[in-house]
């Protein structure tokens, strides 16, 4: 058994678990800033230890990556030597006690970082353990190991048996090799270049069923989809698409895809095809008896983004309201069943609601309101302040004498603020002779009336 | 006792499935009807608007057609199911909506383009009808949407008259025996489904206050009509 330890001097997990990968499909990882393989496969393809640990040193400066590496037989004293010595340390099979005797006791701290020795409790007893062995005066791991230890675990107990093995540099763990990180991905190099939609529609189907199918099998759900089309001028057209919410079924995938590329086709034909899908746990769905059935993630993901080839991005998705006072102001929030509130207002973004009963005949509740997004310019003639006469700019208004009227409400906002977005305005409701109940204002600055809105 | 002659024909329209206008074709019970939010218009209505058949809010500006479909549509969010809503000219204001209880985040928004009709030309109101048709289609097949509502109040009638007459029965049809509620909201009728209701309304203003500084808009008093001679007459406040 030969293992190999590399401590970086910063936090860089990626590029630590590159390298290891590249030596050793056995690796263990530890933190930000270290990992441990398996080397004992290696000597047959590089050959002696210290040309192993050379060549990792040459991968992990590769890799941008400034390491102490320690080979050893046990993975403790890999371990404790690559924290205890900069460079490289080779360590020959039977020589571990021997190396590790030399360094100083405290380096046992750093087994509080390791992933086996991590729990909670772990780095609080090994300081307590640390001190007594201090007050015992014991400077060096060699000092400790020549203890006997059944008289050191009737002395400090089981962790310091385990402090004891690890100083004579015994294997604490065994090492538990790190699962790879499945890639969900299917890609197709076409012998004929396509050109066109509709011909691209079998080539993902092929693709998105290999795909679902992979996913069904390791329980996962599609969160986001890269699609990735080689051109024939050798540029790469991608796509990427965000799910509102986990999904696996191929059809809906491939439908997806292509009502994206409807909406941002490639500009050249194709001759090569990837799908790849970013994943997370499968969920299981417990749906209500009491209530009536939702539509499932798939389609309304497949609905949203028909909706959106149809009408645009932005024009699809619930409503939302922002935090002002100027009532025209509104956005759009993202429609998810899953992130719809358990009853009406529980957002926090609406104001509260009357409540969900009926309310009894007579009860006033709110008046809607038709909200024109362009105001419609209007002349307006006062007698003592208030509106008498209204004429829209517009055809279909008719406009006319006012009948009845209330304001004004003055409100105003955003004067602090440099980006022309601070309102200062009258507001009226008025009553036309054309039978219309309308929202008028008057923009304080200008004097400007415009119509805002109905009353309906 | 029905005659042979009108068993045979009620067959046929059958499986042609051309039996919507047949009374009694379909369970009337009160499980297949959706709250108007209004309990005398729901009581006028023999429980609300009918699953699985287009119904029409119908009158002129400002006689409360927006206050009743917001209402409808915060009844059955309330009943945390889910409503589209398909809005041609986005005229939709979330805020009054918010404030009258419709819960937004159950709320599916289809904006069209901020047009404004009264000075738009005639094509782009008439693009503008067609996407709104079609995303209304699209819900409807979906399923699963308690209302879907397209409100066509603000678009002329010469447009509205320019879509081809079957575009209302696709649209009736679509929704045929789906557990959804189809809404058009207009000036005036446009294409309900055979079994669907049309409740066309008036409203009279509610002022208080006797000068323009402490007078105020307390709401509307609706009065909606609905039945085949139009004969049953409610009014609700709002």
């Amino acid at each position: 058994m030969l293992m190999c330890a590399v401590v970086a001097s910063a936090a860089s997990p990626e590029a630590l678990e590159t390298v290891a990968r590249a030596c050793s499909p056995r690796i263990e990882r530890h933190g930000d800033r270290a990992v441990m393989f398996d080397a004992s496969g290696l000597a047959r393809a590089i050959g002696a230890p210290r040309r192993i640990a050379e060549e990792v040193a040459r991968l992990a400066s590769a890799h941008g990556l400034e390491a102490r590496i320690a080979l050893a037989g046990t993975a403790t004293a890999a371990w404790l030597l690559a924290h205890a010595r900069p460079g490289l340390t080779i360590v020959e099979p039977g020589e571990e006690a021997r190396e590790l005797g030399e360094l100083p006791i405290g380096v046992l701290k750093t087994l509080s970082g390791s992933r086996n020795t991590a729990q909670a409790a772990w780095g609080q007893g090994l300081e307590e353990v640390l001190a007594i062995l201090a007050r015992w005066g014991l400077k060096t791991l060699g000092d400790f190991a020549r203890l006997p230890r059944a008289d050191v675990r009737a002395r400090l107990g089981a962790l310091g048996a385990v402090c004891h093995q690890a100083a004579c540099g015994e294997t604490l763990v065994p090492l538990v090799p790190a699962k790879i990180a499945p890639r969900f991905v299917e890609r197709l190099e076409l012998e004929y270049a396509i050109d066109g939609l509709e011909p691209l529609s079998f080539v993902l189907a092929r693709l998105c069923e290999p795909l679902a199918a992979s996913l069904e099998r390791a329980d996962r759900g599609a969160v986001e989809v890269a699609l990735r089309l080689r051109l024939v001028t050798r540029a790469m057209h991608e796509r990427t698409l965000h799910l509102p919410a986990p999904m696996r079924d191929a059809r809906v995938l491939r439908t997806l895809l292509m009502l994206d590329l409807e909406s941002h086709p490639p500009p050249a034909a194709i001759d090569w095809v990837e799908v790849e899908v970013g994943v997370v746990p499968g969920a299981i769905g417990q749906g209500s008896l009491l209530t009536r059935a939702l539509p499932s993630s798939e389609t309304i993901a497949t609905l949203l983004a028909r909706l959106r080839a149809l009408v645009g991005e932005s024009r699809v998705d619930a409503p939302g309201l922002v935090d002002t006072y100027d009532d025209r102001s509104v956005t759009m929030t993202e429609f998810r069943i899953g992130s719809a509130s358990r009853g009406p207002g529980a957002t926090g973004t609406a104001r509260e609601p009357l409540g969900p009963s009926l309310e009894p005949l007579g009860t006033p509740f709110g008046v809607g309101v038709r909200r024109f997004r362009l105001p419609i310019a209007a002349r307006v003639a006062l007698a003592h302040g208030a509106p008498v006469r209204v004429d829209p700019a517009a055809r279909g208004l008719a406009g006319g004498r006012v009948l009845a009227c209330a304001g004004p409400w003055r409100s105003s906002g955003r004067w602090w603020a440099l980006d022309r977005t601070d309102w200062d305005r009258d507001e009226w409701d008025v009553e036309l002779a054309d039978g219309g109940l309308y929202r008028l204002t008057k923009n304080r600055a200008t004097s400007r009336w415009v119509i805002e809105g109905l009353i309906d | 006792m029905k005659s042979a002659a009108i068993s045979q024909l009620e067959s046929v329209l059958r499986e042609k499935k051309l039996d919507g206008t047949l009374l009694g074709a379909w369970p009337d019970a009160a499980a297949s009807r959706v709250s108007t939010g209004l309990e005398p218009l729901d009581a006028m209505l023999a429980g609300g608007w009918r699953r699985g058949e287009v119904s029409e809010i119908v009158g002129a500006r400002s006689t409360g057609r927006t206050s009743l479909l917001v209402r409808t549509l915060a009844a059955a969010t309330a009943r945390r199911e889910i409503v589209g809503l398909v809005d041609p000219v986005d005229r939709f204001d979330p805020r009054s909506a918010a404030d009258a209880g419709l819960d937004l985040t159950r709320v599916l928004w289809v904006r069209g383009p901020a047009l404004v009709v009264e000075l738009s030309r005639p094509a782009a109101i008439e693009r503008a009808v067609h996407q709104a048709v079609r995303a209304f289609d699209l819900i409807v097949r979906a399923g699963g949407f308690a209302i879907v509502a397209l409100d066509l109040a603000d678009v002329p009638a010469r447009h509205l008259r320019a879509l081809p007459w079957t575009t209302w029965l696709r649209l009736a049809h679509d929704n045929e025996g789906r557990d959804s509620v189809g809404l058009l909201v207009g000036e005036t009728t446009m294409g309900k489904s055979p079994r669907g209701t049309s409740v066309h309304l008036d409203a009279t203003r509610e002022w208080t206050g006797g000068s323009p500084q402490s007078r105020r808009l307390s709401g509307l008093t609706i009065h909606a009509r609905a039945g085949i001679n139009g004969h049953a007459i409610v009014s609700v406040a709002c």
